[in-house]
């Protein structure tokens, strides 16, 4: 029943774009109103009707998704959220994936946030995915939140050396030395691993900069499409391997299905997303050659006048 | 008959109890062989370097039983002492393997943490199994002392030394009057032709400062190319519009303007209201520069200094107005829109390059020169550097390593 | 007046609160009642946001620029709000004030001496509000340029520059002991050597020309003009790639929002 319903969304589509093709061949523009609408049926369909591809990881994401498989049982790794609700849709997959990744192979879990909006998707994270996918998840021993701290760089800086100079307690006022996880840990550099989920400043360039190349310590950021071909150039060396935007979420989503039964059942937004990026991105290109159809028609047009 | 049995049965029980007794003696024998590992050796503690002075290192090599052997180190202690003959107290362990521990802590006397420098203590490694340490000799006195330079970061005060040189070398050359060649910049040229071209269309020129502050060096840079159009503005009688998002660039840009009118000659025709203040909130200040763009139709648009987001929606609402426009920023994100929407872009540092160009301040012509010496040490850099990975040359990249 | 306005105002009313009836599931009589009228009200708000803005698309109207402001206006103060309670009452009571830590509620950490320059540098940052003494204000500026700028330099030049000039050091050739097994163990797969070196090479001649593209001091003619060319190439690639990028990355969003409008507020998809 839904494949009617995604085929007759995709004759609409494509019997539009050729109507606008035989507009463009002669040379007229089109409202870009109709671009939007042509966007808006794209992604509402393949939404609506539940349009899903496969993922293969690339060997950038697979290199994450191997560094926490392959850490011993314990490790220390922390996951920063440092990013806003604007950014949430393409980056909140990673973290979720990120989590219950960590979780599964029993590593201790650092959680934390330097920006004032990551607050609240930090507890989202929490209390929807590791509280009650996690039950025998204790606080303190398994993971503990250090929530949000304002300062940006500066926080960055001291907790390179010492985080109970910034944190005098935990996100829940308890003082650090109370708690289980921070008895052995001293600053950043006891992590293990840091994983910086974010696109903007302070954000996954900072905790290369002011954490992982001072101290040493592995960096695999989760990145917001915008500024992943900016942290490319930090890959191999500074960064360990990174997430791009929803495609690199929807790779580690396939990744975590692939080796674990468990996670058969769980929410996969980021693989579901890309039905529906997949479709878009075509319908942009056909867009980009219609354009350029209409642009040189054009073109002739003014030359022979 | 009954004589046999008792002398069977005494013989039996005899023969069993000797070899019990030596079962238990081979079994006592081999407890005291086994559990006991050999004790770690070369032990050495040593002040650790480049740091503050509230920890010291400890270095070992690992028991002969260590993963060989007898095979049965289950991990190492760290013992430490005031004095040689003391009570050694552990303060830590490391795994079977380790032959490093680092006993640190904070430099806060209050802290439980603390770690005193300038303190000699006293270490002694033991090598742990099942049932019990082997110590190895003990080693000291050692102080923790602090350093006043991290060796670790010496790349990076060669690099700012060299980097410092260059530019100052340059600046004072340009000061002394020598002439520096900078090369043409193809939005540079443009900026004359689109000036040109708003005096023969009779339509007004806006310019664009940006979201950054008066302190941005795309701001400053920015500053530069306003004073030189603000002049030919001046000479060819169009009209110029600057909207601001910041009041002390609002400022900034006023006094630019109006010594652009006044180097013109033309003093007279500066109007302050040209250059005012709009909005600093992002999308209220690119809703009013749009609302100018479709009002007032202007016939070029430049967009130079510090973009964000607002950077797609005000060049497309120019390109759709039909105006010519130059950008330059040096906000990487930003340049892949600014490339499609406008006419002509700089590309990040040729910004800095065309307000060097344009303006001919010497410090500015020093400092652009002064990158182009940093450029040419870096190309060198890396071709020696790849010819090093060639031939298997470590020590080249090793130059190049910061940090421990 | 004209009427086309009331009766869209009315008929967006009149949409609102039936979604709200509708969302508050007509849970009047239920104990948790007030919560579900809430929350109906809540995801009906959120909606009525999302489309105003998304009208946008279509043309400017009334109902976009109010939910402009109301999210200027509203974030501006959770921003203050945010500013106040993890700045001032979050880093800096703590180590001044211990009855000020009692009063907000926060653990004191003990008497820091040196946190008053901060304390003092703000007040002079507040300088700027007085038309005679905003020039004070300069002082705390001059303070937050220098720092950064000290604390910025060695890092960036240390990540930014001096890691990523050693991270290209990569061999562009076969190492010449392992030419045989080059050919031996050929292979076209990405972690092969061949595929490597290509690589290798690509980034080398991007950094290389890119960076002769920036060069200013000589003009681009002969050699030096192909390999600025290049670079330029390379930076449009770089551009266009990273053009890509953004558009993924808008697309996410709209899906983020088109699920919250069929899937939270509509209830078409599961």
């Amino acid at each position: 029943m839904t494949n009617i319903g995604l085929y007759f969304s995709i004759g609409i589509i494509v019997i539009g774009l050729l109507a606008i093709l035989r507009y463009s061949l002669k040379g007229k523009d089109i409202d870009r109103r109709i671009i939007f609408l042509f966007m808006f049926i794209t992604v509402a369909s393949s939404l609506l009707f539940k349009m899903e591809f496969p993922e293969k990881p690339t060997l950038i994401v697979k290199k994450v998704f191997n560094k926490i498989e392959n850490l011993p049982e314990g490790s220390r790794i922390l996951i920063s959220f440092d990013f806003d609700p604007a950014m949430k849709p393409e980056v909140m997959p990673m973290a979720n994936a990120f989590v219950r990744h960590c979780m599964v192979k029993k590593h201790k879990l650092y959680i934390m946030t330097l920006w004032a909006t990551g607050q609240a998707l930090m507890l989202e994270s929490i209390e929807e995915v590791l509280k009650p996918e996690f039950p025998d998840a204790v606080y303190g021993e398994d993971y503990t939140s250090l929530g949000f701290k304002a300062g940006g760089v500066g926080v960055l800086n001291v907790i390179i050396t010492d985080f109970r100079k910034m944190y005098a307690t935990d996100e829940h006022g308890t003082p650090l030395d109370e708690i289980p996880l921070f008895a052995e840990v001293t600053s950043a550099k006891d992590m293990d691993l840091i994983l910086p989920i974010g696109g903007g400043a302070p954000g996954p360039k900072e905790w290369i900069l002011f954490v992982g190349d001072p101290g040493k310590v592995p960096i695999a950021p989760g990145l917001a499409a915008v500024v992943a071909p900016l942290i490319y150039p930090y890959y191999p060396k500074q960064a360990i391997g990174l997430l791009g935007g929803v495609k690199g979420a929807a790779e580690y989503e396939s990744e975590l299905l692939r080796n674990y039964d468990q996670f058969k059942d769980m929410d996969t937004p980021a693989l579901s997303m890309m039905g529906p990026q997949t479709m878009a991105h075509i319908v942009i290109i056909a867009f980009i050659i219609i354009g350029n159809i209409t642009y040189f028609r054009k073109r002739r047009m003014n030359d022979n006048a | 008959m009954l004589k046999h049995i008792i002398m069977l049965v005494l013989m039996v029980g005899l023969m069993t109890a000797v070899g019990w007794a030596q079962e238990e003696g081979t079994a006592t024998d081999s407890v005291v062989q086994q559990t006991l590992a050999a004790p770690p050796t070369n032990v050495q503690a040593f002040d650790t370097p480049n740091d503050n002075g509230h920890s010291i290192t400890i270095e070992w090599d690992i028991s002969a039983d260590d993963g060989q052997g007898l095979n049965n180190v289950v991990k190492y202690l760290i013992l430490r002492s005031a004095t040689p003959d003391g009570q050694f107290a552990e303060i830590g362990a490391a795994t079977p393997g380790a032959t490093t521990f680092k006993n640190s802590g904070v430099k806060d006397d209050e802290d439980p943490n603390y770690f005193p420098r300038e303190t000699d203590f006293y270490y002694t490694v033991s090598a742990v199994t099942a049932d019990g340490g082997a110590e190895s000799e003990v080693v000291g006195p050692v102080r923790g002392e602090g350093q006043f330079f991290d060796t670790r970061n010496g790349p990076v005060l060669v690099g700012c030394l060299l980097f410092t040189i260059f530019t100052i070398f340059f600046i004072r050359k340009a000061k002394s009057g020598a002439k520096l060649y900078i090369r043409p910049l193809a939005g540079i040229d443009a900026v004359d032709e689109a000036i040109g071209r708003a005096t023969e269309m009779g339509k007004p020129i806006l310019y664009i400062l940006g979201l950054g502050s008066a302190a941005d060096i795309a701001t400053i840079a920015s500053f530069t190319i306003l004073g030189r159009v603000a002049k030919k503005v001046a000479e060819y009688q169009t009209s110029l519009i600057v909207p601001c998002y910041d009041p002390i660039v609002m400022t900034v840009a006023q006094e630019t303007v109006k010594t652009g009118y006044y180097d013109a000659g033309r003093p007279d025709a500066y109007n302050e209201d040209d250059v005012f203040f709009l909005t600093n909130q992002q999308f209220a200040y690119v809703g009013g520069v749009n609302g100018i763009m479709v009002r007032q139709k202007p016939a070029t648009n430049f967009y130079l200094g510090k973009f964000y987001a607002e950077s797609l929606i005000m060049a497309e609402t120019g390109s759709s107005a039909g105006a010519i426009q130059i950008s330059g920023t040096d906000e990487v994100t930003q340049i892949p829109f600014f490339v499609v929407a406008c006419d002509y872009t700089l590309i990040g540092e040729e910004l800095y390059a065309a307000s060097a160009y344009l303006g001919g301040d010497p410090t500015l012509l020093g400092t652009l020169k002064g990158q182009d010496w940093a450029k040419a040490g870096v190309i060198i850099s890396i071709i020696l550097g790849i010819i090093a990975a060639v031939t298997g040359q470590t020590w080249f990249t090793e130059l190049f390593h910061v940090g421990n | 007046m004209r009427k086309a306005p009331i009766i869209i105002t009315a008929v967006v009313a009149a949409l609102f609160v039936l979604s709200w009836l509708l969302k508050s599931n007509g849970a009047v009589v239920d104990e948790n009642s007030m919560s579900a009228i809430s929350q109906g009200f809540w995801i009906t708000l959120s909606a009525f946001l999302t489309l105003a803005v998304m009208s946008f698309l279509y043309q400017d109207n009334p109902f976009y620029k109010f939910a402009e402001h109301l999210y200027v206006g509203v974030s501006a103060a959770y921003w203050m709000c945010m500013g106040f309670w993890t700045t001032l009452v979050g880093n800096l009571v703590p180590r001044l004030s211990e009855g000020l830590s009692n009063w907000f509620e926060v653990p004191y950490v003990g008497f820091k001496p040196h946190f008053i320059i901060p304390l003092v540098f703000g007040f002079l940052l507040l300088m700027r509000l007085s038309p005679k003494g905003g020039w004070i204000s300069r002082w705390s500026l001059a303070f937050i340029v220098g720092t950064t700028a000290g604390l910025n330099l060695p890092r960036f030049l240390s990540s930014d520059f001096i890691s990523q000039i050693s991270a290209t050091f990569m061999p562009l050739l076969v190492n010449w002991q392992g030419i045989g097994s080059f050919f031996s163990d050929f292979s076209l797969s990405a972690s092969g050597q061949f595929i490597g070196i290509l690589s290798n090479l690509v980034v080398f001649l991007g950094v290389f020309c890119g960076i002769i593209y920036f060069f200013f001091s000589k003009e681009h003619k002969g050699a030096f003009g192909v390999a600025s060319r290049f670079g330029i190439w390379i930076l449009m690639i770089t551009f266009g790639a990273s053009f890509g990028y953004t558009v993924m990355g808008r697309i996410s969003l709209l899906v983020g929002r088109l699920t919250f409008i069929m899937g939270d507020w509509l209830g078409l998809i599961s």
